[in-house]
């Protein structure tokens, strides 16, 4: 049973982000501010990093599988970008120390960095033509507040959960 | 200092960007349908989708009812002073009505391009990516849901379907990019005149009404509906008012910024209007018919 609890996590994740999707946009004195959910992908680097990169990955994988297949109908965006930066976190990692602030940090980053990434993109295919500046103020600010908000609160549970995971798995091999 | 780049890692990075550009390319494609696995999973995220929005709307729902019962009394005060005017307004209504189906019976026309069969459905997602304008709705083709089917509120249209699967639908809202993307519309008056709206403005926040007649005068604060003429949407469905009037790039036809009369932020329940009339694939479908060049803008 605990053996199920983080895909699970990621599952509950996956569908919350829609959800809160919801309540954005923001109308704040006119002005739309965007609210981008990224919790799964802050998940899947708490899990590159503290339990195993290939089992991140893979779960990267599906999800931005599932992601592209139900929400953008641009299928390869997500499933590639999401694996990457589970790679990349996995690799930064070796060169720092493994404290909760610090991998706060980083997973912050990335996700800063993937939204810089979706932007170059949709903008290169044409469906979006904001400029950076209006990019930078409606969407990468407010995004990266709330998800900041978020790692805050629930970063040290996820940390908890994998921990717990891992230790269990060391206990008993199988 | 590790590789980054082992030589297995770099060839399997180098597979994946020629998968991903070609899925990609694959999937941007004007694509009638979704293909089978896609439906597939398309119904099974979107089941899971609907157990946790269900709920959530639910909470939302006790939160705006509390925020209501706090404004009642003003709205109650305001309400009052136009009761009397409603009244008078609904027995206008009420001849006009009975008046237009008498004449229809007189001139033995039983079609109406405004008839539609509301079904009812409740937004499970909206894209939480926000890049594309799309929402994600729990009725899908059993329901009796098309492509290209009008979407809409109590206030007004807010977009159409774009994707089908047996148990949900995706629809892009009026205020996307997409250039493909139009609705046969026409501006109430006197005289009805006829355009199409293509575009939003993102910094204004409004829809962009082309192609009306520049020998005709339209003006500021006017209605703007849809027209019925796209072939799919029913007639008289509210999308607007103009907020400014201008000619358009060529100086050849008029154009107009209209206010949405819908708000496109919070979306819970929605309307998908099937219109009892014949459908055909018009302006408001995929055939943009012969002026698909015409897009200088």
């Amino acid at each position: 049973m605990k053996r199920m609890i983080i895909p699970a996590i990621a599952v509950v994740l996956f569908y919350l982000e829609p959800v809160f999707g919801l309540f954005s946009p923001l109308d704040i004195s006119g002005e739309y501010r965007f609210l981008i959910p990224r919790f799964l992908i802050m998940y899947l680097i708490f899990i590159s990093i503290y339990y195993s990169r290939n089992r991140a990955m893979l779960y990267a994988l599906l999800f931005g599988l599932l992601y592209d297949v139900f929400f953008i109908d641009i299928i390869g965006l997500y499933s590639f970008l999401y694996p990457l930066i589970c790679l990349i976190a996995s690799f930064i990692v070796k060169f720092i120390h493994q404290h909760l602030i610090v991998t706060t940090t980083l997973s912050l980053v990335l996700v800063a960095g993937l939204e810089f990434v979706l932007y170059q993109f949709f903008s290169l295919i044409g469906l979006t033509d904001i400029s950076l500046a209006v990019f930078v103020r409606e969407r990468l600010i407010p995004t990266m507040i709330a998800n900041s908000i978020f790692l805050v609160v629930l970063g040290w549970a996820f940390k908890y959960v994998i921990n717990a995971r891992l230790l269990q798995r060391l206990n008993q091999p199988n | 200092m590790p590789h980054f780049f082992s030589n297995k890692r770099l060839i399997l990075l180098l597979v994946g960007v020629i998968f991903l550009v070609a899925l990609i390319s694959f999937s941007l494609r004007d694509r009638d349908n979704a293909s089978l696995p896609e439906q597939i999973i398309k119904d099974v995220v979107g089941f899971g989708q609907s157990i946790f929005s269900k709920p959530t709307q639910y909470i939302t729902g006790v939160f705006d009812n509390v925020d209501a019962l706090l404004n009642t009394y003003d709205e109650n005060k305001r309400l009052k002073d136009r009761l009397e005017e409603f009244a008078k307004l609904q027995a206008e209504v009420n001849d006009l009505a009975s008046e237009n189906s008498r004449l229809r019976d007189i001139v033995d026309k039983q079609d109406d391009l405004r008839d539609y069969e509301p079904i009812q459905a409740t937004v499970i997602a909206r894209n939480p990516d926000q890049w594309e304008e799309k929402v994600i709705l729990d009725k899908g083709e059993v329901h009796g849901v098309k492509k290209n089917m009008a979407i809409l509120t109590a206030q007004g249209l807010i977009g159409k379907v774009v994707l089908t699967t047996p148990f949900t639908s995706t629809v892009e809202l009026l205020s996307t990019q997409n250039p493909n993307y139009r609705v046969s519309a026409m501006v109430t008056g006197e005289k009805e005149v006829f355009g199409l709206i293509e575009g939003y403005d993102d910094e204004r926040k409004e829809l962009i009404l082309k192609r009306i007649d520049s020998n005709i005068k339209i003006e500021k604060g006017q209605k703007i509906m849809s027209s019925g003429l796209g072939g799919i949407f029913p007639k008289g469905i509210l999308i607007g008012e103009i907020t400014e009037v201008s000619t358009d790039d060529f100086g050849l036809t008029k154009m107009a910024y209209i206010k949405p009369a819908a708000d496109f932020a919070l979306l819970d329940h929605v309307m998908i209007a099937k219109r009892t009339m014949t459908t055909v694939d018009g302006t408001d479908g995929d055939n943009s018919g012969t002026d698909e060049d015409e897009d200088a803008s």
